[in-house]
């Protein structure tokens, strides 16, 4: 077989294999624009003979899922914030060195890393009740976020600055920097791409959470899409329709995101930031 | 100490501070509460000593409770069985497409990009609608199953015991995909090309390549693989609570699951600290072996 | 039973619209010991690696051991190739790289074992059979991958420039135990270097090389004597031979070296009176000489001195490159006296720039 007609099956074989992982992705959008019979038809169609594009309007109104929207948005972007400021120094400071301090602290932030949120949700509620801060709900989210995330980020991002060469600060000391200025001038703007990929992947992450805003959010205003999502999945819902348009409407902008941004995604994840 | 205060712009106090300050961070939010967890499990909590710190101490009652309670067993074996089959599909499924996509074939980067997918998306999300592909009477799945002869009735996916469980690992090994993909791609393309190109003339076909090169050459990856693969199923709870929420009757119920069912439900956070315990010696074991994977790596 | 072990006939090799192999014509007489040198990107590494099936051939026959090979997979060629990272399993140990195609050909352990042992006290790598290639020094991990080779017992070995990441005294100490190895094998090699000194020293026969076409192939001395072209007489041989136009003489039996001002020197045999054409002289050959017999005055430009030998560059258009094999003591600005004897004139026709008789 020659090269280009095996090369051509190969393609063939992989758009094959993506149709039937996307499916699930594919059904949602499709689910949400039938209508109710058409929902419950069998067999049911792959493509909706009378798609209900005014289902998204309609949706969005009654379930308010602008708000929703907002408040996701709202947490994703505080978390991310305060992970970046706080995990960029300690993730260049890990790379820096190689002895027993920094194996001891690796290690502890892997350990960090590892507690299910749902595990430790429960003295995390405790505590900050006690604090007051569940007053302020979507801060105290943000806050547990930080938390559960910084870790994976600091990984991600010590291997992007591992990848700047140590010369190349040595030579920012010796032309007149102080290490502030070393990291900030040179060392960070060469770390820059791994730093964005690994940003916005936890920003992806952090607004889809869920364990910690269901159950530190009462109020129903400050509830993001995750929380509002699941309050409209009761045990005997059958409105799938309207579950999926909503579903839709709350990963639509991830989505864009990540089709944009893929082949950067995926190189700075394969470049060396999984090692 | 005026020293290293002093050094914070320029030498060992700039290190130290931008260590420490994320360190504290971290240590206030995740290390406390585990601790606090860990306190918490012998204590004797109810809903108005909820807000003190100094509660009665009871022991090890907690966890007798817990261990005589008819649920226990079952719901451990149920995490066991989750773990080893998410983890088992989602490795032979990502190793297949890594391979399949190391081959290089014009087009393979960008598709590979495709299969990203599962992983930036919410996780109830995903729930939710594979909740809606394994409906009993109208999902899809069951559907196609007929229709290809595999099943002749509806697997009531969602609400038989016999079967809830196998519905949130289906969805789980779906959602792991990327991750292990991406992760084994990594591995496969550290083998240097001429090693395979040695063993070629040295006479070995491609099945001994695999299996005498990529494989032994990848340990270290499928190591680490595998040991995330085991911290972060443990951590996988939106699946359960966009599925099954855990029943019918405890069927598909796990530990991370029951552990927050019994705080937020039941309000029984003694027991939801004891569990929280227990499983946390797990994910101490796994992130053990992951460290110990990955421990060659030096700054470039 | 043939002569040849290795047969290239009209061999021709495309990337695309690439061409990279020309027509190659090439034939390996068993148990010889036969060079592939040329500048980087000139085809000796893709001719190389069609000969081990690691690269296809567009058109044109491959024979080996009297077998057609083209399309053959290199697991059944027979062929074994040291490449020029050595391609050491690094999970295996030294004993477990050696017998690796053994295992695969479903050789037995013991037997196996026998073998690697036979040949490790051959390349002197008898103590380090249990050890792992990061453990071995560069000359070490060398001798493993050759070693991986010979215990294959072969139709013909293949080394892709196998001593470039070696430093260069390791580098002359392995040269010898290479060819040592494959005249004690009594085996047949290709190998491809782009060191010309390298080729020179160990082959039996030189191939050199350029954009994919064989420009000459002999035994070395052969190149080194009558080079066919002007590349092959300026690639061979360290310094590098000078080029000079030149014009034929009135009486077309000498010729006018122009260095700026003219020099004349006196031609073995006669040409056509005024034929234009490049003179070679290759800087060994031009000797100090007495003031009386000196045929060439030349001013100096610099002068190095290594303490056996003494580099002197002259001031003319262009530079010539002058090697005396013993400590002069001259300096810059003085003249320089020459002798150059007439039979180590190489003469180039000045467009195609091939030998002229």
């Amino acid at each position: 077989m020659s090269i280009a007609l095996r090369d051509k099956l190969m393609l063939m074989v992989a758009v094959l294999l993506a149709a039937v992982y996307l499916f699930p992705l594919y059904w949602m959008y499709v689910t949400a624009l039938k209508t109710g019979s058409a929902m419950f038809a069998s067999p049911p169609s792959f493509w909706p003979s009378d798609p209900q594009w005014s289902i998204y309007g309609s949706v969005w109104q009654s379930r308010n899922v602008g708000r929703y929207l907002w408040n996701s948005f709202v947490i994703a972007s505080g978390a991310v914030s305060l992970i970046v400021i706080l995990g960029t120094g300690c993730a260049y400071v890990l790379a820096r060195y190689r002895n027993a301090w920094v194996d001891v602290g690796l290690f502890l932030i892997l350990m960090l890393q590892v507690l299910p949120a749902s595990l430790m949700i429960t003295p995390i509620f405790v505590g900050f009740s006690q604090l007051g801060l569940l007053d302020y709900p979507r801060v105290a989210v943000i806050l547990a976020i930080a938390a559960k995330s910084m870790p994976f980020f600091v990984v991600l991002v010590r291997a992007a600055f591992m990848s700047v060469p140590m010369e190349l600060e040595e030579a920012a000391l010796v032309d007149g920097n102080s290490r502030f200025g070393a990291f900030f001038h040179i060392v960070l703007p060469l770390a820059r791409n791994g730093i964005l990929v690994s940003a916005i992947l936890i920003f992806m992450q952090a607004f889809g959470e869920f364990v910690y805003s269901k159950s530190m959010i009462q109020a129903i205003e400050y509830q993001p899409a995750s929380v509002g999502l699941n309050s409209f999945m009761g045990p005997n819902t059958n409105e799938w329709n309207n579950i999926m348009a909503y579903a839709a409407m709350y990963v639509t902008p991830i989505l864009a995101i990540f089709v944009l941004l893929q082949r950067r995604i995926v190189s700075g994840l394969t470049s060396g930031a999984l090692k | 100490m005026r020293r290293l205060l002093l050094s914070i712009r320029d030498g060992r106090g700039f290190d130290i501070g931008l260590v420490s300050v994320p360190l504290i961070f971290l240590f206030a939010m995740a290390g406390l509460p585990l601790i606090y967890n860990i306190v918490m499990s012998f204590q004797e909590v109810d809903m108005f000593s909820l807000g003190t710190f100094a509660r009665p101490f009871v022991g090890f009652k907690n966890y007798i409770t817990l261990f005589s309670q008819p649920e226990t067993w079952p719901i451990l074996g149920n995490t066991a069985i989750f773990v080893v089959a998410s983890i088992a599909g989602q490795f032979t499924i990502g190793f297949a497409l890594a391979l399949f996509f190391w081959t290089g074939f014009p087009g393979s980067s960008w598709l590979r990009g495709l299969f990203l997918v599962s992983w930036v998306m919410p996780g109830l999300v995903v729930g939710a609608i594979w909740n809606w592909i394994l409906s009993g009477d109208f999902g899809v799945l069951n559907f196609l199953l007929k229709e290809s002869g595999l099943v002749s009735a509806n697997i009531f996916w969602r609400s038989d015991p016999n079967f809830s469980l196998w519905a949130v690992v289906i969805a789980n090994i779906w959602l792991g995909i990327s991750f292990n993909m991406i992760l084994l791609s990594v591995g496969l393309s550290a083998i240097p090309q001429d090693l395979y190109e040695a063993a070629e003339l040295d006479g070995a076909n491609v099945v001994q390549r695999f299996y005498t090169i990529t494989l032994p050459m990848m340990r270290s990856s499928i190591g680490a693989l595998v040991a995330l693969g085991l911290i972060f199923t443990l951590q996988q709870f939106d699946l359960f609570a966009a599925i099954t929420a855990g029943g019918p009757n405890n069927s598909s119920n796990v530990a991370q699951y029951w552990a927050w069912d019994l705080s937020f439900r039941q309000y029984d956070f003694a027991q939801g600290a004891t569990i929280s315990v227990i499983m946390i010696v797990f994910v101490m074991f796994a992130s053990v072996v992951y460290v110990r994977s990955t421990r060659h790596e030096v700054r470039g | 039973m043939t002569l040849h072990q290795i047969e290239l006939s009209g061999v021709n090799k495309y990337y695309g619209a690439y061409h990279a192999l020309r027509d190659i014509d090439l034939k390996i007489r068993k148990g010889s010991f036969v060079a592939l040198v040329g500048p980087s990107g000139c085809g000796k590494s893709t001719l190389l690696r069609s000969l081990a099936g690691l690269e296809s051939i567009s058109a044109g026959d491959l024979v080996i051991a009297g077998t057609r090979m083209n399309g053959v997979p290199p697991r059944k060629r027979d062929l074994a190739m040291v490449f020029q990272s050595y391609a050491l399993y690094p999970h295996m140990t030294v004993e477990e790289n050696l017998t690796y195609s053994l295992r695969m050909r479903g050789v037995s352990k013991e037997e196996a074992r026998r073998k690697a042992e036979e040949v490790a006290t051959t390349t002197g790598l008898s103590a380090l059979l249990g050890r792992y290639p990061r453990e071995l020094s560069g000359g070490q991990r060398q001798r493993v991958a050759m070693s991986r080779a010979i215990i294959r017992n072969p139709k013909a070995f293949l080394f892709d420039e196998p001593l470039s990441n070696l430093d260069a005294a390791l580098r002359v100490h392995m040269r010898k135990e290479i060819r040592a190895l494959h005249d004690r094998l009594g085996a047949t090699s290709v190998y491809v270097t782009h060191d010309q000194v390298e080729a020179m020293t160990m082959a039996d026969h030189v191939v050199v090389m350029r954009q994919g076409v064989i420009e000459q192939q002999g035994a070395p001395l052969e190149l080194y004597d009558r080079p066919a072209n002007q590349f092959v007489a300026g690639f061979i041989g360290s310094p590098a031979m000078n080029f000079v136009p030149a014009q034929v003489g009135a009486d077309g039996r000498s010729v006018v070296l122009d260095l700026g001002t003219p020099h004349t020197v006196a031609l073995t045999k006669s040409l056509e009176a005024g034929r234009v054409l490049i003179v070679g002289i290759r800087p060994e050959h031009l000797q100090l000489a007495g003031e009386a017999d000196a045929g060439l005055r030349l001013p100096v430009g610099s002068v190095e001195s290594t303490g056996a030998a003494t580099y002197v560059t002259t001031a003319t258009q262009p530079e010539l490159v002058v090697v005396l094999n013993s400590r002069v003591s001259i300096r810059p600005g003085e003249t320089l006296p020459l002798h150059l004897d007439p039979a180590h004139l190489h003469l180039f026709d000045r467009e195609t720039q091939i030998r002229l008789a």
